[in-house]
C-alpha cells in the first residue's frame, strides 16, 4: 500500500499523458538548447568574422553590427544555459521564439536582396544558404513549442540558483568572446591543416598550380599594413635556392591587389580567392602553408617561416 | 605568434634578403625577357590602341609597355619609380615575348611615373599612358559581335588561344541536327566571364554547326536597375547561357572553377535528342 500526504498522487498515479508531455517538453528543451549552445560558442570562435557576415547584410551599419554580434553570440550562449540548465522553461521558450522569427525575417529580407551565400549562423566554418536556414529555423521554433507546451506547468530550477548559472555563463561567454581571436585554435577550428589536400581546401580547381610541386602559400590581407614586410621576407625566401615557389592567396579586391602590387612589388603572383572560400583557411592574417604534390605539410600562423624550416 | 617575434624573424631575414638582391643583380645586366600580361590594358590618351600591350619581365616590378604610336619602347621599373625610353632596335621578339637589351645609353628619355590606388600613369612623348586591369575599362553593352568583341578585348582573344576544347565533344556538336540558340550574357568587368567566356568562344569558334545560333549580350554594372536586353529574363548571375532547343529554353550554364563548355554543351545535346 501506498502512502500520500494529502491531495498529492503517488507516482505510478500520474497520468501517463502528463509524463509522455513532460519528457517531450524536455527533448524539445534540451535540444535547443544544444542548438543555441552551439550556434553561439561556432559563431564565438571567430567574432570578427561574424560581425562581417552581420554587416553584409546591410540591416545593421558596419559600427552597429561589431557591436550586436558579439551581444547576440552572449545571449545565443545564455539561451542555450537557460534552456539545458532548466532555467525558466516557458520564457526561455518563447525568448527562443522570437530571437528565431528574428532570425527568419533576417533570412528572408536576404533571400528577397538575392543573397545566395552562407548566413554564418554557425559562425564562419558551417556554410548554410539564407534557405536552409529559413528550414532548420523552422524546425527550431516547432522544438521551442514542443518545450513550451510539454513544460508548461513545470518551475525548473530553483530562481537563486538560476540567476547565479546565468551570471556565470554571461561572464563566461563574454570572456570567451573577448578571448578566442587569441585562443591559438585556428589549427582545430579552420579547414587548414596539415595532411589536408587542396581539394579540401577548396583550391583544386582554383589554384591547379598547387597540385604539382612544392609550394609556400601566404594567406594575406593585401591593405594590411604589415603586408609589404610580409612581401619582403618571401621574395628573399624565395630567393633561396631549394625554396618553394611562393604564391599569395587574399580576399582583397583586385584593385587593392594592383595597388598593392604597384607600390610594394612583390615577387610571387597574388591570387584573389572568394571570401566565402578563403575564409574557412584562417581566422587572422596572415597564415601561410606549405603545400607538396597537393598536400598541406606544415602551417605557420602570424609570421613567415624561417628558411630553416622551408630547406 | 607576437608581432615581436615575427620581427625578429624578419630581421633574421635580412641576410638572405641580401643575397637574393645580390643574386637578383646579375640578371639586370642581362637581357631582360618580357611575357605579354592580358590582365591589364593600356590606355592611351583616353583610348585603348589595338596593338598597345604590357608586358611582364621575370624581374620583379619589370614591365615593358608597347605603345605602338610611340618612337620608343617604354622600360617601367616600379622599384625605380621611372620608365625609360628604349631604342625599338633594341628590342627583339622571342618565342612567345620580347628580348630587351637592357644597356640603354645614358641619354635615354626617362619619365616618372605615378601610382594611383590600382593605376600606373606617366606621360611618355606628348602621351598620357594609364596602365589599368582589363576588367576596369569602360565595359562593352549590349549585343556584341564575337568578332567585334575578339578585336576589342585581347584578354578575350588570348585567353581563346590558349585554350584547346576537347575533339570528341566539338564533333558530337557538329553532328547535332536540332535548332540551338544560345544567348549568352556576359560582362567585360566581370572576372568569372574572363575566365569562362574566352573558352566558350573558343569552342563556338570551332564548330562547323549551321544550326547552332550565338548571341552575345555585354551586360553593364549594376544591370539589375539598367534598362537592356537582360531585363525580364530571370538573370540573377554572370555569365548566363541561355541554351534554347527549337526556340524552347533547355536549361543555363555558368561559370564554375575548372569549368569545359564544350563537355557541358555536349552532355545537354545528348539529353535533348
Amino acid at each position: 500500500m501506498i502512502e500520500t500526504v494529502a491531495g498529492a498522487r503517488p507516482l505510478s498515479q500520474v497520468p501517463r499523458t502528463l509524463s509522455l508531455r513532460r519528457a517531450a517538453g524536455h527533448l524539445g528543451r534540451v535540444a535547443l538548447g544544444l542548438v543555441f549552445l552551439a550556434a553561439g560558442v561556432l559563431k564565438g570562435l571567430d567574432p570578427v568574422e561574424f560581425a562581417h557576415q552581420v554587416a553584409v547584410y546591410g540591416i545593421l551599419g558596419e559600427r552597429l553590427a561589431a557591436v550586436a554580434a558579439p551581444v547576440l553570440i552572449v545571449l545565443e550562449i545564455l539561451l542555450g544555459t537557460a534552456l539545458l540548465a532548466g532555467i525558466r522553461p516557458v520564457l526561455s521558450g518563447l525568448v527562443s521564439v522570437l530571437l528565431l522569427l528574428v532570425f527568419i525575417g533576417i533570412e528572408a529580407y536576404g533571400l528577397a536582396a538575392g543573397r545566395t551565400e552562407s548566413c554564418g549562423c554557425f559562425g564562419a566554418y558551417v556554410q548554410r544558404t539564407p534557405g536552409e536556414v529559413i528550414g532548420e529555423d523552422l524546425l527550431f521554433v516547432g522544438l521551442a513549442v514542443l518545450a513550451m507546451w510539454g513544460l508548461r506547468d513545470w518551475a525548473g530550477m530553483r530562481p537563486g540558483r538560476a540567476s547565479a548559472v546565468l551570471v556565470l555563463a554571461a561572464v563566461l561567454s563574454t570572456a570567451f568572446v573577448i578571448g578566442s581571436p587569441s585562443l591559438p585554435i585556428d589549427g582545430y577550428v579552420t579547414r587548414l591543416r596539415v595532411g589536408r589536400t587542396i581539394a579540401e581546401l577548396d583550391l583544386a580547381a582554383r589554384m591547379p598550380e598547387l597540385r604539382e610541386g612544392r609550394h609556400l602559400v601566404v594567406l594575406f590581407d593585401v591593405t594590411d599594413p604589415r603586408a609589404a614586410g610580409v612581401a619582403t621576407a618571401l621574395d628573399a625566401l624565395a630567393a633561396l635556392p631549394g625554396a618553394p615557389a611562393v604564391t599569395g592567396l587574399t580576399p582583397s579586391t583586385e584593385q587593392e591587389i594592383d595597388a598593392f602590387r604597384w607600390t610594394a612589388v612583390p615577387a610571387f603572383e597574388i591570387h584573389r580567392i572568394d571570401r566565402d572560400v578563403i575564409k574557412r583557411l584562417y581566422r587572422k592574417l596572415p597564415r601561410f602553408f606549405v603545400v607538396d604534390s597537393g598536400r598541406v605539410t606544415a602551417v605557420y600562423d602570424g609570421a613567415a617561416p624561417e628558411a630553416k624550416d622551408l630547406l | 605568434m607576437t608581432p615581436d617575434r615575427a620581427a625578429v624573424r624578419t630581421i633574421r631575414l635580412l641576410p638572405a634578403m641580401a643575397l637574393a638582391l645580390v643574386v637578383s643583380s646579375p640578371a639586370r645586366a642581362d637581357a631582360l625577357v618580357c611575357r605579354p600580361n592580358y590582365d591589364y590594358s593600356v590606355e592611351v590618351d583616353g583610348s585603348y590602341p589595338k596593338n598597345a600591350t604590357l608586358y611582364q619581365a621575370a624581374s620583379p616590378g619589370m614591365y615593358y609597355v608597347d605603345v605602338p604610336a610611340c618612337k620608343t619602347g617604354l622600360l617601367m621599373d616600379m622599384k625605380a619609380r621611372k620608365v625609360v625610353a628604349v631604342p625599338r632596335e633594341q628590342i627583339k621578339q622571342v618565342d612567345g615575348g620580347l628580348q630587351l637589351n637592357d644597356s640603354f645609353p645614358p641619354t635615354a628619355a626617362a619619365y616618372a611615373l605615378a601610382v594611383d590606388g590600382p593605376f600606373v600613369q606617366f606621360q611618355a612623348e606628348d602621351k598620357k599612358v594609364r596602365i589599368l586591369r582589363c576588367l576596369d575599362r569602360p565595359p562593352i553593352v549590349g549585343v556584341v559581335g564575337m568578332d567585334a568583341l575578339i578585336a576589342d578585348r585581347p584578354e578575350y582573344r588570348e585567353g581563346m588561344r590558349e585554350y584547346a576544347p576537347r575533339a570528341e565533344s566539338i564533333a558530337a556538336m557538329n553532328k547535332y541536327t536540332k535548332k540551338v540558340q544560345i544567348d549568352a550574357f556576359f560582362a567585360t568587368w566581370c572576372p568569372h566571364c574572363k575566365e569562362y567566356m574566352p573558352k566558350f568562344l573558343r569552342v563556338i569558334s570551332e564548330l562547323k554547326n549551321p544550326n547552332i545560333k550565338v548571341n552575345l549580350y555585354g551586360v553593364p554594372k549594376g544591370f539589375a536597375q539598367a534598362p537592356g536586353p537582360w531585363q525580364g529574363r530571370n538573370i540573377n548571375s554572370i555569365p548566363t547561357l541561355i541554351v534554347k532547343i527549337d526556340g524552347r529554353e533547355i536549361t543555363r550554364m555558368g561559370s564554375q572553377p575548372g569549368a569545359v563548355p564544350e563537355t557541358e554543351l555536349a552532355g545537354i545535346f545528348d539529353a535533348v535528342r
